[in-house]
């Protein structure tokens, strides 16, 4: 009977979801980029497609006070993009709302 | 500017309110205090010492004390030029630096040239002065209760194992951490939409890296696109600063040029089915480096010419 149970159960079934959603190494990736000027970009790009990325920019829009966009990307998923330099922002929300762990962030550019 | 600095009591006034607070008037406070110096008439409030103290790690520590700010490197790049010219007595700490660099004891610094003599500035403060304070209490310290009979201290203890440990092994206990001398980036921009990074191949050299993989990880880490152009400078697209530049070299060099171990930059960095590894001369580690990935890039340019061109 027990035994019959835990077949229900796979183990490995969260490893092997995260090892595909995440396609590089389960990092998430705060990236700027440059616009027109001195306008700039924020990106997020990893996290797991278990969150409601649309809830997040949400969220994100009305904390930060900027836009914001989800944009589905064929290799890397759903990427969240903020206007603005939003890394310092959205580093401290994403962990502060216990979705990212900060040791998972990865913050690039200069 | 010095002479203004000198005579103008206001400022002085300024200074002594703020200090601890607001950096740069501290910073402007410190300058008029070392210029003064020459000055008699205001010798009463300076701190004469300090003067002599240029020696690079032993002043932000100094600073430190007093205020309990880290110091950022422009701030303090600011703050020395002045210092420096007056005083020639700096010379000494300065001169034993750079023979560290004929050492190559390295570790991550960029120093400038412009200013006729070489400056380190280590902005990884923390470590260093804690150790330069050891250092320098072991002068006064060490060796007074050889001869008598009382009890030694926990501090007198600890200051000599430090003593016997700086003595065996030199370069791995010695007060100043091994340096890493490098020429900060030249950094122009070109019209408006343009960065050249100048000595981007000279900088290439001094880490024994390849200038393709430097640029892989500039390129990438800027979220940009730029080539190497024909005098050997780096052309980047976007605007960008020394300082931002210097950030990125910064996070290059920790990750792939400095070993992971033991710090020592005395590596080499091998690729080997696909990935990286970092292989030390110095302590003989070897670990894998992470790959250079750009990763996702939002579509920034005018979307009509992008659709223009899908169509
Ligand atoms: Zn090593």
């Amino acid at each position: 009977m027990s035994i019959q149970n835990l077949n229900t159960f796979d183990p490995f079934a969260d490893a092997i979801k995260s090892s595909e959603d995440d396609v590089q190494d389960g990092l998430v990736h705060v990236r700027i980029q440059q616009r027109n000027g001195r306008k700039t970009l924020t990106t997020v790009q990893g996290l797991s497609s278990e969150y409601d990325l649309k809830k997040i920019v949400r969220a994100c829009k009305k904390e930060f006070a900027c836009n914001g966009t989800v944009v589905e990307h064929p290799e890397y998923g759903e990427v969240l993009q903020l206007q603005g330099d939003q890394r310092e922002n959205i580093c401290q929300w994403l962990t502060k709302s216990g979705l990212v762990k900060p040791e998972q962030l990865k913050v690039h550019g200069f | 500017m010095d002479e203004d600095l000198i005579f103008d009591p206001s400022l002085k006034k300024k200074k002594k309110k703020k200090t601890g607070f607001d950096l740069d008037a501290a910073l402007a406070g410190e300058q008029g205090e070392t210029t003064s110096a020459e000055a008699p008439a205001e010798s009463g409030d300076v701190d004469v010492p300090e003067d002599d103290n240029l020696d690079l790690d032993n002043f932000g520590k100094k600073k430190k004390k007093k205020k309990k700010t880290f110091f950022n490197l422009d701030e303090l790049e600011n703050a020395l030029p002045e210092t420096k010219d007056e005083k020639p007595p700096a010379e000494e700490p300065e001169q034993q630096e750079e023979e560290m660099v004929d050492d190559l004891d390295l570790d991550i610094d960029f120093t400038r040239k412009k200013k006729k003599k070489k400056k380190t500035i280590d902005e990884l403060v923390m470590e260093d002065d804690l150790k330069s304070e050891d250092q320098e209490k072991e002068d006064d310290m060490h060796g007074d209760w050889v001869g008598s009979d009382r009890d030694y201290s926990y501090d007198e203890l600890l200051e000599r194992v430090f003593d016997i440990m700086r003595e065996k092994n030199p370069s791995m206990v010695s007060g100043k951490k091994q340096k890493f001398i490098m020429r900060p980036p030249q950094v122009v921009r070109i019209g408006t939409k343009k960065t050249s990074f100048a000595n981007f191949t000279e900088i290439c050299k001094t880490l024994h890296r390849q200038p393709k993989h430097l640029l892989d990880f500039l390129l990438a880490e800027l979220g940009t696109s730029g080539s190497v152009d024909g005098n050997s400078q780096l052309i980047i697209k976007g605007r960008f600063q020394q300082k931002q530049i210097e950030n990125v070299l910064r996070r290059y060099i920790k990750e792939y040029v400095t070993c992971h171990t033991c710090r020592s930059p005395d590596t080499i960095l091998q690729k080997d089915t696909r990935l990286f590894f970092l292989q030390c001369e110095t302590c003989g580690s070897r670990c894998s480096v992470a790959s250079i990935k750009s990763g996702f890039q939002a579509v920034t340019g005018k979307r009509a010419a992008m659709r223009a061109k899908v169509a």
